[in-house]
Protein backbone atom coordinates (compact mmCIF):
# COMPACT_ATOMS: atom_id res chain seq x y z
CA UNK A 1 0.00 0.00 0.00
CA UNK A 2 2.96 2.67 0.84
CA UNK A 3 4.63 1.27 -1.77
CA UNK A 4 1.59 2.26 -4.33
CA UNK A 5 1.71 5.74 -2.66
CA UNK A 6 5.29 6.47 -3.93
CA UNK A 7 5.01 4.69 -7.17
CA UNK A 8 3.74 7.45 -9.47
CA UNK A 9 5.96 6.83 -12.65
CA UNK A 10 7.61 10.21 -13.30
CA UNK A 11 7.69 12.87 -10.98
CA UNK A 12 5.31 14.50 -13.43
CA UNK A 13 2.41 11.60 -13.67
CA UNK A 14 -0.48 12.62 -12.10
CA UNK A 15 -2.80 10.18 -13.78
CA UNK A 16 -2.03 7.64 -10.91
CA UNK A 17 -1.68 4.91 -13.61
CA UNK A 18 1.77 3.96 -13.48
CA UNK A 19 3.30 1.94 -10.73
CA UNK A 20 7.20 1.11 -9.35
CA UNK A 21 7.87 -3.00 -9.23
CA UNK A 22 10.16 -3.88 -6.85
CA UNK A 23 13.19 -4.06 -9.52
CA UNK A 24 12.34 -0.51 -10.27
CA UNK A 25 10.71 -1.11 -13.52
CA UNK A 26 7.30 1.70 -13.93
CA UNK A 27 4.69 0.35 -15.77
CA UNK A 28 1.37 1.27 -16.47
CA UNK A 29 -1.13 -0.76 -13.96
CA UNK A 30 -3.12 -3.35 -15.13
CA UNK A 31 -6.03 -2.74 -15.83
CA UNK A 32 -7.69 -5.45 -14.36
CA UNK A 33 -8.32 -4.08 -10.19
CA UNK A 34 -8.49 -0.19 -10.08
CA UNK A 35 -8.98 1.55 -13.17
CA UNK A 36 -11.90 -0.49 -14.62
CA UNK A 37 -15.19 0.57 -13.34
CA UNK A 38 -17.17 -2.88 -12.04
CA UNK A 39 -19.67 -3.98 -14.59
CA UNK A 40 -22.63 -5.85 -14.43
CA UNK A 41 -21.36 -8.38 -17.16
CA UNK A 42 -18.32 -9.03 -14.97
CA UNK A 43 -20.43 -9.99 -11.96
CA UNK A 44 -22.16 -12.69 -14.44
CA UNK A 45 -19.25 -13.38 -15.94
CA UNK A 46 -17.73 -14.62 -12.35
CA UNK A 47 -21.10 -16.37 -11.31
CA UNK A 48 -21.06 -18.66 -14.10
CA UNK A 49 -17.69 -20.20 -12.50
CA UNK A 50 -19.01 -20.03 -9.35
CA UNK A 51 -22.19 -21.41 -9.71
CA UNK A 52 -20.36 -24.57 -12.39
CA UNK A 53 -18.05 -25.08 -8.84
CA UNK A 54 -21.35 -25.05 -6.91
CA UNK A 55 -23.25 -26.83 -9.23
CA UNK A 56 -20.49 -29.64 -9.40
CA UNK A 57 -20.88 -29.89 -5.54
CA UNK A 58 -24.39 -29.86 -5.74
CA UNK A 59 -24.49 -32.47 -8.19
CA UNK A 60 -22.32 -34.83 -6.08
CA UNK A 61 -24.93 -34.09 -3.43
CA UNK A 62 -27.62 -35.06 -5.47
CA UNK A 63 -25.96 -38.33 -6.20
CA UNK A 64 -25.67 -38.92 -2.59
CA UNK A 65 -29.43 -38.53 -1.71
CA UNK A 66 -29.91 -40.87 -5.23
CA UNK A 67 -27.54 -43.00 -3.60
CA UNK A 68 -29.35 -43.24 0.10
CA UNK A 69 -32.80 -43.06 -1.31
CA UNK A 70 -32.00 -46.35 -3.38
CA UNK A 71 -30.59 -47.47 -0.08
CA UNK A 72 -33.69 -48.34 1.19
CA UNK A 73 -36.70 -46.94 3.36
CA UNK A 74 -34.60 -46.52 6.51
CA UNK A 75 -32.13 -44.84 4.96
CA UNK A 76 -34.04 -41.98 3.07
CA UNK A 77 -36.10 -41.63 6.47
CA UNK A 78 -32.72 -40.42 7.73
CA UNK A 79 -31.85 -38.43 5.04
CA UNK A 80 -35.62 -36.80 5.09
CA UNK A 81 -35.17 -35.77 8.56
CA UNK A 82 -31.59 -34.25 8.15
CA UNK A 83 -33.12 -32.52 5.05
CA UNK A 84 -36.28 -30.46 7.35
CA UNK A 85 -33.57 -29.67 9.71
CA UNK A 86 -32.79 -25.84 9.65
CA UNK A 87 -29.09 -26.67 8.41
CA UNK A 88 -30.64 -29.37 5.51
CA UNK A 89 -33.53 -26.51 4.57
CA UNK A 90 -30.49 -24.24 4.06
CA UNK A 91 -28.24 -26.40 1.72
CA UNK A 92 -31.24 -27.31 -0.73
CA UNK A 93 -32.39 -23.67 -0.76
CA UNK A 94 -28.59 -22.78 -1.48
CA UNK A 95 -29.24 -26.00 -4.12
CA UNK A 96 -32.32 -24.37 -5.78
CA UNK A 97 -30.57 -20.87 -5.78
CA UNK A 98 -27.52 -23.02 -7.59
CA UNK A 99 -30.40 -24.53 -9.98
CA UNK A 100 -31.72 -21.29 -11.47
CA UNK A 101 -28.18 -19.43 -11.74
CA UNK A 102 -27.09 -22.58 -13.39
CA UNK A 103 -30.23 -21.90 -15.70
CA UNK A 104 -30.10 -18.23 -16.08
CA UNK A 105 -26.79 -17.87 -16.21
CA UNK A 106 -26.32 -20.58 -18.82
CA UNK A 107 -29.21 -19.08 -20.90
CA UNK A 108 -27.26 -15.87 -20.88
CA UNK A 109 -23.87 -17.23 -21.92
CA UNK A 110 -25.15 -19.62 -24.62
CA UNK A 111 -27.23 -16.36 -26.24
CA UNK A 112 -23.71 -14.29 -26.11
CA UNK A 113 -22.15 -17.44 -27.62
CA UNK A 114 -24.22 -17.18 -30.49
CA UNK A 115 -23.50 -13.98 -31.33
CA UNK A 116 -26.37 -12.56 -30.11
CA UNK A 117 -26.69 -9.86 -27.47
CA UNK A 118 -23.64 -8.10 -27.49
CA UNK A 119 -25.15 -4.82 -27.75
CA UNK A 120 -24.83 -2.78 -24.21
CA UNK A 121 -28.19 -2.90 -23.24
CA UNK A 122 -28.91 -6.21 -23.91
CA UNK A 123 -25.90 -7.70 -22.67
CA UNK A 124 -26.36 -5.66 -19.07
CA UNK A 125 -30.12 -6.62 -18.85
CA UNK A 126 -29.37 -9.94 -19.70
CA UNK A 127 -26.30 -9.79 -17.05
CA UNK A 128 -28.81 -9.15 -14.62
CA UNK A 129 -31.21 -11.18 -15.17
CA UNK A 130 -28.33 -13.93 -13.97
CA UNK A 131 -27.05 -11.98 -11.55
CA UNK A 132 -30.37 -11.36 -9.52
CA UNK A 133 -32.77 -13.66 -11.27
CA UNK A 134 -31.82 -16.90 -9.37
CA UNK A 135 -32.27 -15.41 -5.95
CA UNK A 136 -36.15 -14.33 -6.73
CA UNK A 137 -36.97 -17.72 -8.59
CA UNK A 138 -35.33 -19.86 -5.68
CA UNK A 139 -37.40 -17.48 -3.20
CA UNK A 140 -40.69 -18.03 -5.19
CA UNK A 141 -40.03 -21.85 -5.50
CA UNK A 142 -39.78 -21.54 -1.50
CA UNK A 143 -42.41 -19.58 -1.70
CA UNK A 144 -44.95 -22.27 -3.23
CA UNK A 145 -43.06 -25.48 -1.23
CA UNK A 146 -44.61 -23.74 1.85
CA UNK A 147 -47.70 -22.61 0.74
CA UNK A 148 -48.58 -26.00 -0.97
CA UNK A 149 -47.20 -27.84 2.66
CA UNK A 150 -44.76 -29.93 0.98
CA UNK A 151 -42.21 -28.05 2.97
CA UNK A 152 -42.74 -26.62 7.03
CA UNK A 153 -40.68 -25.66 9.40
CA UNK B 1 2.74 -25.23 -38.77
CA UNK B 2 4.01 -25.98 -42.12
CA UNK B 3 0.68 -25.26 -44.11
CA UNK B 4 0.07 -21.57 -44.21
CA UNK B 5 -3.08 -20.19 -42.04
CA UNK B 6 -6.85 -20.45 -43.24
CA UNK B 7 -9.60 -18.13 -42.79
CA UNK B 8 -13.09 -18.40 -43.20
CA UNK B 9 -15.18 -15.09 -42.73
CA UNK B 10 -11.59 -13.73 -41.91
CA UNK B 11 -11.29 -15.76 -38.61
CA UNK B 12 -8.53 -18.14 -38.68
CA UNK B 13 -9.28 -21.61 -38.79
CA UNK B 14 -7.48 -23.42 -35.52
CA UNK B 15 -4.36 -25.73 -37.00
CA UNK B 16 -5.02 -29.18 -35.36
CA UNK B 17 -7.79 -29.49 -32.83
CA UNK B 18 -10.36 -27.49 -34.40
CA UNK B 19 -13.33 -26.52 -32.13
CA UNK B 20 -14.71 -29.38 -31.55
CA UNK B 21 -14.52 -29.20 -27.87
CA UNK B 22 -16.09 -25.94 -27.24
CA UNK B 23 -19.08 -27.41 -29.41
CA UNK B 24 -19.58 -30.23 -26.99
CA UNK B 25 -19.36 -27.96 -24.55
CA UNK B 26 -22.32 -25.45 -25.67
CA UNK B 27 -24.09 -28.33 -27.21
CA UNK B 28 -24.08 -29.93 -23.45
CA UNK B 29 -25.01 -26.76 -21.99
CA UNK B 30 -28.17 -26.42 -24.33
CA UNK B 31 -29.38 -29.60 -23.50
CA UNK B 32 -28.93 -29.01 -19.76
CA UNK B 33 -30.89 -25.52 -20.25
CA UNK B 34 -34.52 -27.98 -20.69
CA UNK B 35 -33.21 -30.15 -18.27
CA UNK B 36 -32.61 -28.12 -15.47
CA UNK B 37 -36.00 -26.96 -15.76
CA UNK B 38 -37.10 -30.41 -15.58
CA UNK B 39 -34.77 -30.90 -11.97
CA UNK B 40 -36.54 -27.79 -10.76
CA UNK B 41 -40.42 -29.43 -11.55
CA UNK B 42 -39.01 -32.61 -10.13
CA UNK B 43 -38.20 -30.36 -7.18
CA UNK B 44 -41.62 -29.70 -6.49
CA UNK B 45 -42.62 -32.80 -6.91
CA UNK B 46 -40.27 -34.48 -4.95
CA UNK B 47 -39.59 -32.04 -1.94
CA UNK B 48 -40.36 -33.46 1.32
CA UNK B 49 -42.27 -36.67 -0.33
CA UNK B 50 -42.05 -40.01 1.16
CA UNK B 51 -39.96 -43.21 0.61
CA UNK B 52 -43.17 -44.53 -1.05
CA UNK B 53 -43.30 -41.54 -3.67
CA UNK B 54 -39.60 -41.56 -4.21
CA UNK B 55 -39.89 -45.09 -5.01
CA UNK B 56 -42.74 -44.81 -7.51
CA UNK B 57 -41.13 -41.96 -9.18
CA UNK B 58 -37.81 -43.56 -9.58
CA UNK B 59 -39.67 -46.56 -11.01
CA UNK B 60 -41.18 -44.57 -13.84
CA UNK B 61 -38.97 -45.26 -16.85
CA UNK B 62 -39.09 -42.11 -17.99
CA UNK B 63 -37.82 -40.56 -15.11
CA UNK B 64 -35.53 -42.61 -14.33
CA UNK B 65 -34.09 -41.99 -18.02
CA UNK B 66 -34.38 -38.33 -17.93
CA UNK B 67 -32.45 -38.41 -14.27
CA UNK B 68 -29.60 -40.63 -15.86
CA UNK B 69 -29.39 -38.35 -19.15
CA UNK B 70 -29.35 -35.57 -16.83
CA UNK B 71 -26.50 -36.84 -14.95
CA UNK B 72 -24.33 -38.16 -17.58
CA UNK B 73 -24.57 -34.69 -19.65
CA UNK B 74 -23.88 -32.81 -16.65
CA UNK B 75 -20.79 -34.17 -15.48
CA UNK B 76 -19.55 -34.27 -19.11
CA UNK B 77 -20.27 -30.33 -18.90
CA UNK B 78 -18.30 -30.23 -16.15
CA UNK B 79 -15.75 -32.27 -16.90
CA UNK B 80 -15.19 -29.97 -19.81
CA UNK B 81 -15.81 -26.24 -17.78
CA UNK B 82 -13.67 -27.58 -15.10
CA UNK B 83 -10.82 -28.31 -17.88
CA UNK B 84 -11.07 -24.84 -19.11
CA UNK B 85 -11.00 -23.30 -15.59
CA UNK B 86 -8.12 -25.70 -14.92
CA UNK B 87 -6.40 -24.17 -17.99
CA UNK B 88 -7.06 -20.92 -16.93
CA UNK B 89 -5.49 -20.50 -13.56
CA UNK B 90 -2.83 -23.44 -13.50
CA UNK B 91 -0.01 -22.03 -15.50
CA UNK B 92 2.51 -25.29 -15.05
CA UNK B 93 1.70 -27.98 -18.06
CA UNK B 94 2.75 -30.96 -15.58
CA UNK B 95 0.42 -29.67 -12.54
CA UNK B 96 -2.38 -28.71 -15.30
CA UNK B 97 -1.92 -32.10 -16.60
CA UNK B 98 -2.36 -34.13 -13.38
CA UNK B 99 -5.39 -32.04 -12.38
CA UNK B 100 -7.14 -32.22 -15.43
CA UNK B 101 -7.05 -36.18 -15.80
CA UNK B 102 -7.66 -36.12 -11.52
CA UNK B 103 -10.75 -34.21 -12.49
CA UNK B 104 -11.98 -36.26 -15.70
CA UNK B 105 -11.26 -39.44 -13.36
CA UNK B 106 -13.73 -38.02 -10.71
CA UNK B 107 -16.49 -37.34 -13.21
CA UNK B 108 -16.41 -40.42 -14.53
CA UNK B 109 -16.70 -41.69 -11.47
CA UNK B 110 -19.31 -39.38 -10.30
CA UNK B 111 -21.30 -40.13 -14.03
CA UNK B 112 -21.23 -43.88 -13.36
CA UNK B 113 -22.10 -43.62 -10.03
CA UNK B 114 -25.02 -41.97 -10.82
CA UNK B 115 -26.09 -44.28 -13.23
CA UNK B 116 -25.46 -47.09 -11.27
CA UNK B 117 -27.72 -45.62 -8.43
CA UNK B 118 -30.04 -43.96 -10.64
CA UNK B 119 -30.91 -47.72 -11.98
CA UNK B 120 -30.86 -49.27 -7.93
CA UNK B 121 -33.24 -46.76 -7.33
CA UNK B 122 -35.43 -47.25 -10.36
CA UNK B 123 -35.60 -51.28 -8.93
CA UNK B 124 -36.29 -50.65 -5.64
CA UNK B 125 -40.09 -52.82 -4.44
CA UNK B 126 -42.70 -50.68 -4.67
CA UNK B 127 -44.68 -51.18 -1.40
CA UNK B 128 -48.30 -52.49 -2.24
CA UNK B 129 -47.23 -53.60 -5.78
Amino acid sequence: MSNHQAAGGTNGDRTGRYVRHPNGHVTPMSPFTSVWRWHITMVASILFRVTIGAATVGAALMLGWIATASSGADAYAKLLACSASPLGLFVWFGLTVVLFSFLLNGARHLINDMGKGLDLKTANLMARIAVWGPLVLAVLFWVALFATGKVSL
Amino acid sequence: MSAAPKFKNNVKISERHGAGEWKIEKLALAALMPLSIWVASTGLTLAGADFATVAAWFGNPLNAALSAITAVVFFLFASLAWKVIIEDYVPAPSSRKTLITVSNIAFVLLAAGSVFFIVRAASLPIAGA
